[in-house]
């Protein structure tokens, strides 16, 4: 059977909305463990959450491909708006002594950024049926940052800042 | 590859888990060199990354492959060794900035004169780290943040990008850790330059040196070809800002040792093979 221009424009899609969970999901991860080994468990635990939120939403693009043949692409050649997928967590953005409400500020950041992502997305691919897909995720990514609105409207007004409990780096006399 | 299913980044990374603190940039290079494994389908088996000492050492602990976690400043050395007595494997040695331009300096520069097919990424971030921040072979002239020189190291830092070209470097590019996909890229061009290639990351260390946060907003990505022209291109690494990242220079020069030189080579020892053997 031959392709159509949906199945592509929608396997190219799925490719770029399995890699933006899966990167996701991967640094979640990996900050939560790096998180533990620096004893800031409610962060870790948070970053944890995260990290099994992008697994579930990975599973959902996951089913949606089903059998369709998606462009096999190297790491480099995916196309982000920036330097990485959109909800993936910027290296720089971390800190040992971050407070849970800083941790979770980021991941709502990174929440706006794969909606809008996905709503560029829609409004640039000129595929009605990749259009609909897209603007569901991005429904779904806005319900995920309104979620976190809650969540970091509920914390104490304490934790702006960097924690307090924790040491400075220890700089040798 | 001799695997039978390709291998994605993650079947790359160990169980080992870094311990680097939250935001260090080693992170990036670590995924980067799985990614980059994963897109070229590098058989685990036959791949060794060597290290020297310091908190980006840690890495070969942390990739799924062989791992030599050497002497201070030795990373290079041991790297050479292995590859021209088995040239079959894929070789990438590493370290940081202190490792590789200070205590390893010596190494660094005759590794680039000598060419031997091996990957050097060194992940510099301004600041000895492991040892709690203490100013570096790179580190700016001003930065007063370390007790033990409190008024700045007051010495003009290494251009490693020029150091290399000037000792005759045949590859030579830059990356930042806050885009750890381009650093993949480099990586796998690198791996597959026939040659000594040197990848300088930039690599920051947010707890001795939060301002290299500022980083991201300081680097540029070229997109010219890399330069050819070992004059043109001094004349960029001298003069430049440091933060221009991409593939920078390349020429084609031949590979140490020679044809012929190894017994792997020709499965029958060669001169240079002969004076080793006892």
């Amino acid at each position: 059977m031959a392709t159509t221009a949906t199945d592509s424009a929608l396997a190219n899609f799925l490719a770029h909305s399995l890699e933006l969970e899966s990167e996701a999901r991967e640094r979640y991860g990996e900050l939560a463990e790096s998180m533990d080994a620096h004893h800031n468990r409610p962060v870790a635990d948070f970053f944890r959450r995260m990290a099994a939120e992008a697994e579930h939403h990975l599973q959902e693009v996951a089913a949606l491909a089903g059998h369709m043949t998606l462009p096999q692409l190297k790491a480099w050649e995916f196309d982000w708006p920036d330097a990485e997928p959109p909800e993936t967590a910027s290296y720089e953005a971390l800190h040992y002594r971050m407070s849970l409400r800083q941790a979770m500020q980021l991941a709502l950041a990174n929440e706006h950024a794969a909606e809008r992502y996905y709503r560029e997305f829609a409004n640039r691919t000129g595929d009605a049926g990749t259009a609909a897909v897209a603007n569901r995720f991005a429904d779904e990514e806005s319900g995920h940052a309104a979620e976190l609105e809650r969540m970091i409207a509920a914390l104490p007004a304490s934790g702006l800042h960097l924690r307090e409990e924790d040491d400075e780096p220890h700089m040798p006399e | 590859m001799t695997d039978a299913i390709r291998l994605k980044a993650k079947d790359y990374k160990s169980e080992v888990k870094p311990i680097w603190c939250p935001g260090c940039g080693h992170f990036s290079v670590h995924n980067a060199i799985t990614k980059a494994m994963a897109a070229l389908g590098i058989d685990k088996d036959r791949t060794v990354l060597v290290s020297g000492i310091g908190c980006s050492s840690r890495l070969p602990a942390y990739v799924d492959s062989y791992g030599f976690h050497g002497v201070h400043g030795r990373g290079l050395a041991i790297a050479q060794g292995l590859k021209v007595a088995r040239p079959d494997l894929t070789v990438l040695a590493l370290g940081g900035d202190g490792d590789g331009f200070s205590i390893g300096g010596n190494h660094f520069i005759h590794a680039c004169r000598r060419n031997v097919d091996i990957t050097y990424i060194a992940m510099d971030n301004e600041v000895y780290g492991m040892t709690k921040g203490q100013a570096s072979p790179t580190t700016p002239m001003d930065w007063d943040h370390s007790k033990l020189t409190p008024h700045g190291p007051g010495v003009r830092p290494f251009k490693p990008a020029a150091l290399a070209l000037a000792s005759g470097a045949p590859w030579i590019a830059r990356g930042y850790s806050g885009n750890p996909n381009q650093i993949a890229k480099l990586i796998a061009e690198a791996v597959e330059f026939p040659g000594f290639s040197f990848l300088h990351v930039m690599s920051q260390c947010i707890t001795f040196c939060p301002e290299q946060t500022d980083w991201k907003a300081i680097v540029t990505e070229s997109e010219a070809p890399p330069l050819a022209d070992a004059d043109e291109a001094a004349k960029q690494f001298l003069h430049e800002d440091g933060f221009q990242t991409g593939l920078l220079y390349r020429e084609q020069r031949a590979t140490w040792p020679p044809p012929g030189a190894t017994a792997a080579e020709e499965g029958a020892p060669g001169k240079l093979a002969a004076a080793f053997r006892v």
